[in-house]
């Protein structure tokens, strides 16, 4: 099965051609006319810049919906906008779509609200897409490194807040070392191979067999391997997740542990399927041992967690490692699982920390799992988005967290990795604790708090209202979705 | 009288690292630094690279090497009575570390079996147009990159 193969059908454009960009020339335009506009309006009209940047996204939806089926590329094939990239852009809107209506009121309320966040938002968006469309080692790079620089200024955002300077400054420094990883890989790879270009790495390879006994080449693999799983916060990679997690602003947590991880995927799949199928073996094996350590990692250290932002931290560990037995698989149940699992995970992991920017207030976040003590009586509807957000989390049918396991686990057993998809089911059934706790304390405990400062502003509320319609839509009836991720890949 | 040259060159390039590593003081540091990015330039003009020597001069001990002094001035670490020499507990991990590193690459050298892809000498209009041309969307990438850090960096750095 040939997957994320270069289309037949190409709008062939060896030069210059903007078709291939066009959701990144869009967003990246309105980018940098929201920074125009942030300069002449005053700090109770910041609100208006969230709006213009919607609407943004809308449109930019509409471009990456209309490419849809035309693949083009572009740029002497440096990028190339197919099937697989506009399903990860889209994945890329929505997470940005549901952190801008979540991002208002927690800025008002901390009192840092300051018009940059928006055009930032938008050009990390930018950068994630690069890193999907890329057929370049180069424009896979830049793009992280736009995404990268955009979000350790998000991370820090929150001046007046030590422990968002904290997560800055850390995820900065850490996020430069890992780029120094893939980079490293990335030149070792070119010096072996003489090219940049995925597919163009694939073929030299292919013609040149005896290059797969290069240590170079190995070590090349290993070295992008490492910067990938830092982005993707995956075992043993993972230790900056929980502390930048913890202390940047809870809509930037959220947009950075769904959007860059999605991207990071989307440039990992592209690099290794595309460029060293010839490995496949080698990468493999080694992804096997990633997956496993990632998912144990995640969930065992998610359950002593009592701060509920770091909790999902480790739980946001733990659903790389399941994405990961979907990339081990490496067959299309399992890659289109990837596909699929990242977009409902956007809206079920958005959707929850829509709920803990809710909870909290100012000067005190309330992110202790027992703060949530009778939330769910006093709070009934609030309660059930929430309790439907975490069952998709824990991978309970008729959520999408469900289908979505499923095809990842039935990939890795079709590849053959019984054992691989065992350990991932036993995990999960691990994590169902440390999710259903927060709902014991929800449900079954007294109200401490009246919670009584609550305020659900209509942009926060819409986004309850899709992350829920994203979660139990394509639970209950997957195969539109499914059908979309399957053609993403095999086109 | 090259492979003199290049000895030469590669022992001062070496021993200037040394030091650069071990100086306590930051500002000597650096120009122990200086001193081996220049013997390195040679090294590449010994190659039949003057570019890359070019480059290696302009960037590495041209910009790169200001904004490292600039980062010390703003710090103000000029100060070597403040700073701790590492102890042997920082250095021994570090020099396994440095054996594993230099043992993987020297087998990496040794046990190539296959020969580089073929390489030329491109003149600075060639890079040009590769640079511009081939690699333009990415040139447009940073471009805008460094835009948005600029942006980033006033934001963290505004008085409040």
């Amino acid at each position: 099965m040939d997957m994320l193969q270069f289309p037949a059908n190409i709008a062939a454009a060896a030069g210059v051609n903007f078709a291939a960009i066009m959701p990144e020339v869009i967003l990246s335009v309105i980018a940098m006319a929201l920074l125009l506009v942030n300069v002449f309006i005053n700090s109770e009209q910041k609100a208006y810049l969230g709006y213009l940047s919607l609407i943004g996204i809308v449109v930019t939806f509409f471009s990456v919906v209309s490419g849809w089926g035309a693949p083009q590329s572009g740029f002497n094939n440096s990028v190339l906008q197919d099937n697989f990239s506009l399903f990860f852009k889209g994945t890329f809107l929505v997470s940005a779509f549901l952190t801008i209506l979540i991002t208002d009121q927690y800025l008002k309320r901390e009192e840092c609200n300051w018009g940059e966040i928006y055009p930032l938002i938008l050009f990390a968006t930018v950068g994630m897409m690069l890193m999907a469309s890329g057929t370049d080692l180069m424009t896979i790079f830049l793009g992280l490194e736009v995404l990268s620089v955009s979000l350790y200024v998000l991370a820090g955002f929150n001046r007046a807040n030590l422990k968002s300077n904290e997560a800055g400054l850390k995820y900065f420094l850490l996020g430069a070392f890992s780029t120094g990883f893939l980079l490293y890989g990335m030149a070792l790879i070119y010096g072996s191979t003489g090219t940049t270009r995925v597919a163009a790495i694939a073929s030299y390879i292919s013609q040149n067999g005896m290059v797969l006994s290069n240590p170079m080449l190995v070590a090349g693999m290993l070295l992008m391997a490492v910067g990938f799983s830092f982005k993707i916060a995956a075992a043993p990679f993972h230790m900056w997740t929980p502390d930048v997690y913890e202390g940047a602003p809870t809509p930037m947590t959220a947009f950075m542990s769904v959007g860059p991880k999605a991207a990071g995927f989307a440039a990992f799949l592209r690099v290794f399927i595309v460029a060293l199928p010839a490995m496949k073996a080698d990468w493999s094996e080694l992804l096997w041992v990633l997956a496993v350590l990632t998912m144990t990692v995640g969930n065992i250290t998610a359950l002593k967690q009592t701060n509920i932002k770091r909790m999902l931290a480790y739980s946001s560990i733990a659903h790389a490692g399941y994405v990961l037995v979907g990339f081990t698989a490496g067959n299309a149940v399992g890659t289109a699982g990837v596909l699929f699992y990242m977009l409902s995970y956007a809206f079920m992991n958005i959707g929850a920390f829509a709920i803990i920017v809710l909870v909290g207030r100012k000067g005190e976040e309330n992110n202790n799992v027992s703060d949530y003590a009778g939330f769910g009586f006093k709070h009934p509807v609030l309660g059930m988005c929430m309790s439907i957000f975490l069952f998709s989390l824990a991978g309970i049918p008729p959520a999408a967290g469900f289908i979505g396991k499923f095809y990842l686990f039935s990939g890795a057993i079709q590849a053959g990795y019984v054992w691989l998809a065992i350990i991932g089911v036993l995990n999960s059934a691990a994590s169902v604790y440390y999710y259903l706790r927060v709902m014991v304390f929800m449900y079954m405990k007294d109200p401490t708090e009246e919670f009584d400062w609550l305020a659900v502003s209509p942009s926060l509320a819409l986004c309850l209202l899709l992350s829920v319609a994203g979660v139990l839509i394509p639970g209950i009836v997957p195969g539109t979705l499914l059908d979309l991720a399957q053609k993403a890949i095999l086109m | 009288m090259e492979q003199y040259l290049f000895y030469i060159l590669a022992a001062a390039m070496l021993i200037a690292t040394v030091f650069a590593i071990t100086e306590k003081h930051p500002v000597h540091a650096i120009v122990y630094l200086v001193t081996s990015f220049f013997a390195l330039a040679a090294i590449f003009y010994l190659l039949a690279a003057p570019m890359i020597a070019a480059f290696e001069v302009i960037i590495y001990a041209g910009a790169v090497m200001v904004l490292f002094l600039f980062v010390i001035m703003m710090l103000d670490l000029g100060h070597p009575e403040k700073a701790a020499r590492p102890g042997i507990g920082h250095w021994l991990p570090a020099m396994v570390l440095g054996v594993v590193i230099a043992a993987a690459a020297v087998t990496a050298i040794t046990l190539r079996t296959t020969t580089a892809p073929a390489t030329r000498v491109i003149g600075i209009k060639e890079f040009s147009v590769a640079l511009f041309q081939r690699y333009g969307v990415a040139i447009e990438i940073i471009s805008m990159q460094l835009l948005f850090a600029v942006v980033g960096a006033l934001y963290l750095g505004r008085k409040r």
